[in-house]
């Protein structure tokens, strides 16, 4: 049985609304109008233990409402979800204790006193036993790289430090859910790729399933083989990241270098000389430069433009690409379309 | 009420602990705030026992008066509920996510910071009223009712602190509910025996006083204290003083529950 089952989850907010300017707030004081706005609408998804999952979508997607909404933090407005066995929104206690959640814009440590002593009480309210506390934050300790950091007051660290923090916080009382919500939000690179490391590495060892939101490309591409693309409140995509380029953007591109032995060379001509006409509507020249060209191909005809540039041009190198994965999810918050 | 779900204990006492760390980290600060809530009641210390001078203001002499001023600023001090200010902020802020996060319920967070904001301020106000004591030789309480005092002292710190918290839950609904705290500190000014002993306070103001909630916040047990209620005053004092505890810990309990509902139906 999966760890989470979402069926039909939504949740809609009404949401008072006025027209800017004095006459508008004055009418707005007799009156109010509202507006319904669908935060999510009917998701269906299920998740197994241990598995990382990244929920993907432009700002106000619902991302961070599907969080809440599992944690227990919102009551739905219809549709049934089933976390570890409980309906989050009663917020027992035994189901609290196997949830974290890490907002990076958020803080659960105290910031006039070392991290250490947050992680205590912590410790003490999810009633981990002192031992277990210790093996616990000598681990993650360890894993983030953390001793020098004990003895200072969280106010003092950086804010690559006190996420660092955060997640040790987070996970005290070893959490058999972990719910990353921006984790990585103002990090600097090198920050980022050590948390991702550090969360793969958790992940592996314990077990522990991820459900991960974050604006960071490059931390879905390293963590979660498994995306959830919402957009508008609607789950528009649930599958493996590699198959949501192919599925969003139905074509390649195609990077040219040219040898330089011939002067006088112009590309665009040799290359209208090369595509044949049969393949024009499914090609586009996207860069070219003295070094090479950039064309968008179709993914059925791939094979048949590489055979015909590689015959008629004096190629010295040939690479075929999906496209960034950013380009493919900017054009669906762009256009709102699959 | 529904916010005193079953939790360890130990948790609790863990917090109280390091809030109490935490907030020792700004002592000063809170020596200063702890300092600014004593001067209105020393003041009228002053003011009362120039006026009566040799002589007694109904039943007051010099001696009362600063018995009664000292165990005001003491029980103001235990007293005043400063987390009611915080509840409100945690709620508008959406800090309250983490709290509800957590296998224990909200509400002994704001115990814990009660509780280790009374013991730093003491730090500093009984020190500086055993001073002034020396000083200004109060007349001493009798043994009975400083056996009185003590559990009126309790009473009167849970009632002051739960009313304040039913107005700070106001939050769930209107974004400016603390106005609703100030007003409460303004009628426990007025009318809980600081400007004056509520005994000296005119007929109406007096009635008024006696009926309402806020002289059973401070006033009440420092007029037990100074052996200024007979036996009668004293029974009728601590069956209004339960009986409005026990309105504002159902006004609690009922406002919490239904704006957890909203706070879950609205977001947060």
């Amino acid at each position: 049985m999966s760890l989470i089952v979402v069926e039909n989850l939504s949740k809609s907010f009404r949401v008072p609304e006025r027209d800017p300017g004095l006459q508008a707030a004055l009418r707005s004081l007799g009156r109010r109008r509202f507006r319904t706005v669908n935060a999510l609408c009917e998701a269906t998804f299920s998740v197994e233990r241990g598995e990382m999952v990244a929920l993907l979508g432009p700002n106000g997607a619902g991302k961070t409402t599907t969080l809440k909404l599992l944690a227990g933090l919102l009551h739905p407005s219809a549709g049934r979800a089933e976390v570890a066995g409980y309906l989050p929104w009663q917020r027992r206690p035994e189901f609290l204790r196997r949830l974290a959640m890490v907002a990076g814009n958020r803080s659960q440590l105290t910031w006039d006193i070392p991290p250490m002593d947050s992680w205590r009480v912590l410790a003490a309210i999810y009633g981990v036993p002192p031992a277990e506390f210790r093996a616990t934050v000598d681990e993650l300790v360890a894993l983030l790289g953390l001793e020098e950091l004990l003895a200072r007051p969280v106010r003092n660290l950086s804010l690559g430090e006190r996420m660092k923090c955060e997640l040790v916080a987070s996970l005290v009382h070893r959490p058999s859910l972990l719910f990353l919500d921006e984790p990585t939000l103002g990090l600097d690179v090198s920050m980022q790729r050590r948390l991702r490391q550090f969360i793969a590495t958790y992940n592996e060892r314990h077990g522990v399933t991820v459900i991960l939101t974050s604006h960071y490309m490059a931390d879905v591409v390293a963590l979660c083989p498994r995306v959830l693309l919402i957009h508008e409140g609607k789950l528009l995509y649930d599958g493996p990241l590699q198959q949501l380029a192919a599925h969003l953007a139905p074509f390649k591109l195609v990077r040219l270098s040219l040898r330089h032995d011939n002067g006088g060379f112009a590309p665009e001509a040799a290359l209208a000389a090369t595509i044949p006409a049969s393949m024009d509507s499914g090609v586009e020249l996207l860069d070219q430069s003295e070094m090479g060209l950039t064309l968008r191909v179709r993914r059925a005809d791939i094979a048949a433009v590489t055979e015909h540039l590689l015959g008629a041009l004096p190629v010295a190198d040939l690479a075929v690409e999906d496209p960034p994965i950013e380009n493919v999810i900017d054009q669906i918050y762009e256009r709102g379309v699959v | 009420m529904s916010a005193l779900l079953p939790a360890s204990t130990r948790g609790a006492l863990s917090l109280v602990r390091h809030t109490w760390t935490s907030w020792l980290q700004y002592r000063g600060f809170f020596f200063l705030l702890a300092f600014g809530w004593m001067v209105p009641p020393l003041i009228y210390l002053f003011v009362w026992t120039t006026a009566a001078g040799g002589e007694t203001i109904g039943g007051f002499s010099r001696s009362t008066f600063v018995t009664y001023y000292l165990a005001l600023i003491v029980a103001n001090q235990i007293t005043y509920s400063q987390t009611n200010w915080t509840v409100g902020d945690v709620i508008r802020s959406g800090g309250l996510n983490e709290l509800l996060l957590r296998p224990i319920a909200p509400l002994y967070d704001t115990v814990a910071g009660e509780i280790a904001g009374k013991v730093v301020y003491l730090i500093f106000v009984i020190p500086v009223t055993a001073l002034l004591a020396l000083l200004l030789r109060p007349a001493l309480p009798a043994t009975g009712d400083l056996l009185l005092f003590l559990p009126a002292l309790l009473l009167a710190w849970l009632l002051r602190f739960f009313w304040g918290y039913w107005l700070a839950l106001l939050a769930f609904w209107a974004t400016r509910a603390d106005a609703l705290l100030s007003l409460q500190d303004a009628l426990v000014f007025l009318l809980a025996g600081q400007v004056a002993p509520v005994a000296l306070l005119p007929g109406a103001l007096q009635s008024a006083a006696t009926w309402l909630p806020f002289r059973y916040m401070v006033g009440f047990p420092v007029e037990i204290l100074t052996g200024r209620l007979d036996a009668a005053a004293i029974r009728t004092g601590f069956a209004l003083q339960a009986g409005w505890l026990a309105v504002a810990l159902a006004l609690s309990a009922l406002l919490w529950r239904r704006g957890l509902r909203r706070y879950a139906a609205v977001g947060g």
